[in-house]
């Protein structure tokens, strides 16, 4: 089994409610422990499993098939785009929710010193053992995607398990035995499933609507897919048509009647 | 990279400490090309096991969990981290059976036994020097002049504290001569640390970072109010014109001072203070100008 997620970058609306979840079921949970630093104080900090970006993707004509806006190049002086397709705005905005990818190549468990860092063989979970952990860091240092985060208060690393807590939880309706951030989404834009079935969900979302390299020439093969957003639907607009005599006898009709 | 003191010290400091013991081991096997007693021998020696142990203390003290700190010996076979510390584990029965060596006279196994412990020591610069140049995360460190430089770097701090501990001895055996492995070294590092001041590895950009082909990607919002860990761990930023001046402090501190001092004068400890607080310049330069790939993350466009 290889368990992961899949994200949809299109559907997601960056509502920071798989966050929540996470906190919620995490920060009780027997596995983790996600502690708040001056939660309520003026610099409020804490550890979070799983954190939304907000970006926005700009001149990518597949995302503007109206062609509408602006002719003129981009006024942002950061932002010289030139060419074809330089029209303002030709933007897409993407939330981009990251967790541990549990990646398959994960250099995070190979680089730690302890071995409280594990990938288990039976379904490719990353974890972290925090009987064994010394707080070194250096397994976040090797994570590219920002997964791993100190619990300042335990001293040891942490972050997402995939709810191995819930997922094979038999006391738990079947239909709850998901991560907590997959039931949360509002979008449906999360899902979970094994990546090694072809027939799962997860598997046939990824080969039909692609999935995103997100440095993937760093080889660490995330086993999480982000689902690429579309390309919108193009609508050409439909203009009145240049009317004949007949159609001007009547429009004058209509409007004699609606006098 | 948050530029971590101890950490600093601790590849500074046992990287010098390191050095000194290998060249006191070369140099006590010609005594027709230095004369070195057997009190300097030994002062020597202690500077070196004292500067290495001091280090090692020292990067412990950056661990947030330091009960477990045992288990770090565990994962030789992956990590370099923890080939480092056996290997630093391993250093002090090597030396002390070398001492034992030479002292209950089998002279015949002295040989052996000072191979090990150079084998050795030269072993922990390296895997020093590896647990940052393995990281593909971190492009600058991801290079082979990493190790290089954590190798050659304490082989030069080394020589030039080999001077100073030569200095030592009793002033009947006369002046010393020019340190010309010192001065090798010197030259070797700057050669080095141009090099890798000059090659950068590869980039990656904000695009890269989404997998976007086409058009440009900024961020809009980085998703928290205030620092994470990640921010602060990974976040450090430094002015421009303070790298600079950081810049070229460490080259004249580390190099070209000491290189004078050792060439066309007497000073051999003041040259000693000199290139180790380059090299504490130079270690500090070497986090800070690193940049992780997960700042693409949040907002920077190349790293």
């Amino acid at each position: 089994m290889r368990l992961g997620l899949a994200i949809d970058l299109d559907t997601c609306v960056g509502c920071h409610a798989c966050a929540v979840a996470c906190k919620e079921w995490n920060g009780a949970s027997l596995m983790g422990g996600a502690p708040d630093y001056d939660a309520h104080g003026k610099a409020p900090s804490g550890v979070w499993y799983n954190r939304i970006r907000h970006f926005e993707i700009e001149g990518d004509p597949a995302f503007s098939p109206h062609r509408c806006g602006s002719t003129e190049p981009h006024p942002h002086p950061n932002l010289p785009l030139e060419g074809e397709g330089t029209h303002v705005p030709l933007s897409k905005t993407v939330n981009v929710p990251m967790s541990c990818m549990h990646c398959e190549e994960a250099h995070c468990v190979t680089v730690c010193p302890t071995g409280a860092s594990y990938k288990r063989a039976e379904d490719g979970i990353v974890l972290v053992d925090p009987n064994r952990c010394m707080g070194c860091n250096y397994c976040a240092w090797a994570c590219p995607y920002g997964a791993r985060e100190l619990d300042e208060n335990a001293g040891v690393m942490k972050k997402c398990t995939l709810c191995v807590d819930r997922i094979y939880d038999q006391q738990l309706p079947e239909e709850e035995r998901q991560p907590a951030c997959v039931l949360a989404c509002p979008t449906h834009a999360r899902h979970f499933g094994d990546y090694d079935d072809p027939q799962s969900k997860v598997s046939q979302l990824a080969a039909q609507r692609g999935r995103q390299s997100m440095l993937d020439e760093l080889g660490y093969k995330p086993t999480n897919a982000y689902l690429s957003p579309r390309a919108p639907a193009q609508v050409m607009p439909s203009l009145p048509v240049r009317s004949g005599l007949s159609e001007k006898a009547k429009a004058f009709v209509n409007r004699l009647i609606q006098l | 990279m948050k530029p971590a003191l101890s950490v600093i010290f601790f590849t500074v400091f046992s990287g010098a400490g390191l050095g000194l013991l290998i060249w006191t081991l070369i140099a006590s096997t010609m005594p027709q090309h230095i004369r070195m007693d057997a009190a300097t021998f030994y002062k020597a020696i202690g500077i070196a096991l004292v500067l290495t142990t001091a280090g090692l203390l020292s990067s412990t003290l950056h661990l947030a969990n330091r009960k477990n700190a045992v288990y770090a010996l565990t994962r030789w076979k992956t990590s370099w981290l923890s080939r480092e510390g056996v290997f630093a584990l391993l250093l002090y029965p090597l030396v002390a059976a070398h001492l034992f060596v030479i002292h209950s006279g089998y002279a015949s196994l002295a040989p052996f036994t000072m191979l090990k412990v150079i084998a050795c020591a030269l072993a922990i610069l390296f895997c020093t020097g590896m647990i940052y140049g393995c990281l593909p995360t971190v492009p600058r460190w991801n290079t082979w002049m990493t190790p290089a430089k954590y190798v050659v770097f304490g082989l030069m701090s080394g020589a030039v504290l080999f001077t100073s501990a030569l200095s030592l001895r009793p002033v009947e055996v006369g002046p010393i001569r020019t340190p010309m492995m010192a001065l090798v070294f010197l030259a070797l590092g700057i050669v080095l640390y141009f090099a890798y001041l000059l090659r950068y590895p590869r980039a990656h950009t904000i695009e890269s970072a989404l997998g976007v082909k086409q058009g440009r990607v900024r961020m809009l919002d980085v998703g928290h109010s205030h620092g994470t860990f990640l921010t602060h761990e990974f976040g450090f930023q430094l002015a421009r014109d303070k790298a600079h001046l950081l810049r070229w402090l460490s080259i004249l501190w580390a190099f070209v001072i000491p290189f004078a001092l050792l060439a066309w004068s007497q000073w051999y400890w003041v040259a000693t203070v000199f290139c180790i607080a380059g090299l504490l310049v130079e270690r500090w330069l070497f986090f800070a100008e690193a940049q992780h790939v997960v700042r693409l993350y949040h907002g920077q466009r190349v790293v």
